[in-house]
């Protein structure tokens, strides 16, 4: 599912470093690199440097310093063919409210220099990919945020790029909407070799979709790789103690970090997580410990790390999301 | 040719968002033909006397028209400001259609528009008894010399959005214009002005647009006054182009 094709760099860079005025260090040297056909997640939380990131390498922003490369064009002395090579989504959905879907489409199709003809059976062609087909002709003021989303990926999409961008493509989205963008993103790429540049800043999308991850932590990517190969670089497995309050998982996470072999224990509200090498053997211990101490649990799991590990691990706090009513994708 | 393209299509979608938003125009339209009813009100008896024009109402039709195509080419500037917080001015930037169509169809859709809300104003303001001695070809020029004024003068507003991106900026470019015309001989002649004041008004361009189109209205084919008129305009625009040229540029680094 996730296999690579030939290694050919379509999104280069180099010693990426963006000051904003007064002086806010929004990236601190990014150096990246990713093929053709693969889904790129970049992931860091609020503030880290995606946007910006994606605005430097799409050519909307010059950079302080660095560089970079869209299918081996300079994005500063070429940006005006790099920009008929990409496809972008930016984080706002970037839409005109008086126009309707399908004007938007048709203009935006116009201004990639598509003829008439052409540039309808697009259009016709993406709003039924995005299911906006009964829509097209509403004025986009009058769409919810998930229509508004789907127009705007719609519109990344009008000159059928083989590279694009999306930043934070399913950020406020409910869990179907977002998992309709995926299923799109995952079409586009297994079906068209589209590669994607994405952002994220949820752990689920990244690994649902990512061939490759990049972890960015206030403007420095802080670890890079599969998210299978992030996870095994954990190196245990998490064996997870269920408890009813706070201070049975602090008791439960005194009791195991007196187990041989734990390389780490962390406490949540209702549960403690035990990283450990051999998980299904120390779940055994556990539970017999638990029991000597008396220490009340409810339930006992063994799980293979998680992403929110990885970032753990990598940046040294959990990722935090800003956006109201999402949990932590985990 | 790429950029003609793009021009076009550009003003199609401002021509379009301008019929879809009728309140916003409408203002445009109402606000100078109010003026021009109580200007004319108040003044219309002592014209001839006091300075000696003899069809105030056409000397004040222009007025009005030249304050409708100031209003209807601020709203440009508006425009950009919004498209830029709603980032759509972004998604144009990310196509390959030439920076220059962006401004350049802004500028040609508000000399339409321009010439539109003219064509609205005239004929209203010959049926209350404004004179038009240069016939149809002079309404003709009339209507031209308002889309050039209005592409002209909306350059202020795209400079100042482009520039700021905020919105209550971009109001300025509608407030701007009333120090324009209240130092131009817009409701009496210059002849009558104080030495400073007509010494300000010699060097506006508003004062030498007033000039050609009232001659067309009252007196008929003036080639000075139009030249003037037409020199106005152009030095106008040629400023005003710049400086939004230059605001583009650095909004699109
Ligand atoms: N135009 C700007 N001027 C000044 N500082 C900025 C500007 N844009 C972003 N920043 C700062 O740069 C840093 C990185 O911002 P950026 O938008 O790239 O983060 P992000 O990872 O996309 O965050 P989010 O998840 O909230 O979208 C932040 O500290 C932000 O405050
Ligand atoms: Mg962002």
């Amino acid at each position: 599912m996730k296999e690579r094709g030939c290694a050919i760099a379509v999104i280069e860079a180099e010693g990426l470093v963006k000051e904003y005025e007064r002086g806010v260090r929004a990236l601190n040297g990014i150096d990246l690199s990713v093929e053709e056909g693969e889904i790129f997640g970049f992931l860091g939380q609020n503030g880290s440097g995606k946007s910006t990131t994606i605005r430097i390498l799409t050519t909307l922003l010059a950079p302080t310093a660095g560089g970079g490369r869209i299918a081996g064009l300079d994005i500063r002395r070429d940006a005006g063919r790099v920009r008929e090579r990409i496809g972008v989504a930016l984080q706002e959905a970037g839409l005109d409210d008086l126009q309707t879907g399908a004007e938007l489409l048709l203009l935006q199709g116009r201004l990639y220099g598509m003829g008439g003809a052409q540039v309808r059976r697009r259009v016709a062609e993406l709003l039924e990919l995005v299911d906006l087909a009964g829509d097209a002709e509403r004025p986009i003021r009058t769409y919810s945020g998930g229509m508004k989303r789907r127009l705007d990926l719609a519109s990344a999409l009008i000159h059928a790029p083989s590279i694009v961008f999306l930043d934070e493509p399913t950020t406020g989205l409910d869990p179907i909407a977002r998992d309709t963008i995926w299923r799109y993103i995952e079409r586009l790429n297994q079906e068209d070799r589209v590669t994607f540049f994405l952002t994220t800043q949820y752990l689920e999308e990244a690994d649902r979709l990512a061939h490759r991850i990049a972890i960015l932590d206030a403007g420095e990517i802080v670890a890079e790789g599969s998210p299978a190969e992030l996870k095994a670089e954990i190196g245990t497995d998490v064996v997870t103690v269920q408890v009813a309050a706070p201070e049975d998982a602090r008791r439960a996470a005194e009791v195991a970090r007196g187990l041989a072999g734990v390389a780490d224990v962390r406490v949540t509200e209702n549960s403690a997580a035990v990283y450990v090498a051999d998980g299904g053997a120390a779940v055994a211990r556990i539970v017999r410990l638990l029991d000597d101490a008396a220490a009340p649990f409810t339930s006992i799991t063994l799980a293979q790390p998680t992403l929110d590990d990885v970032f753990l691990r990598a940046t040294g706090h959990y990722l935090q999301v800003d956006d109201a009513g999402e949990e932590r994708a985990d | 040719m790429r950029t003609a393209r793009a021009t076009y299509y550009l003003v199609l979608r401002a021509l379009r968002e301008s019929v879809r938003q009728p309140e916003v125009e409408l203002p445009n339209l109402l606000i100078p033909l109010f003026f021009l009813a109580v200007i004319i009100g108040a003044i219309n008896q002592i014209a001839p006397d006091a300075f000696g024009v003899t069809n105030y109402t056409g000397f004040q039709v222009p007025v009005a028209m030249t304050q409708a195509v100031a209003g209807v080419a601020a709203v440009s500037g508006i425009v950009i400001v919004m498209d830029i917080e709603r980032g759509y001015f972004d998604k144009l930037l990310l196509t390959p259609a030439p920076r220059v169509a962006l401004l350049l169809s802004r500028l040609l859709a508000d000399a339409v528009r321009s010439m539109v809300i003219s064509a609205v104003i005239l004929p209203i303001g010959l049926a209350i008894g404004s004179p038009l001695e240069t016939g149809v070809a002079g309404a003709v020029v009339l209507l031209l010399l308002m889309g050039a004024f209005g592409a002209a003068y909306s350059g202020i507003g795209m400079a100042i959005s482009l520039r700021s991106g905020n919105p209550q900026a971009a109001q300025l470019g509608v407030l701007l214009f009333f120090p324009l015309l209240f130092l131009s001989p817009a409701f009496t002649p210059i002849d009558v002005f104080e030495p400073w004041m007509r010494a300000v008004a010699e060097v506006n361009p508003v004062t030498y647009l007033l000039g050609g189109m009232r001659s067309l209205i009252l007196e008929g084919w003036d080639a000075a006054d139009l030249a003037y008129a037409v020199a106005a305009v152009a030095g106008l625009g040629a400023v005003t182009a710049t400086l939004a040229m230059l605001a583009l540029r650095f909004r699109a680094r």
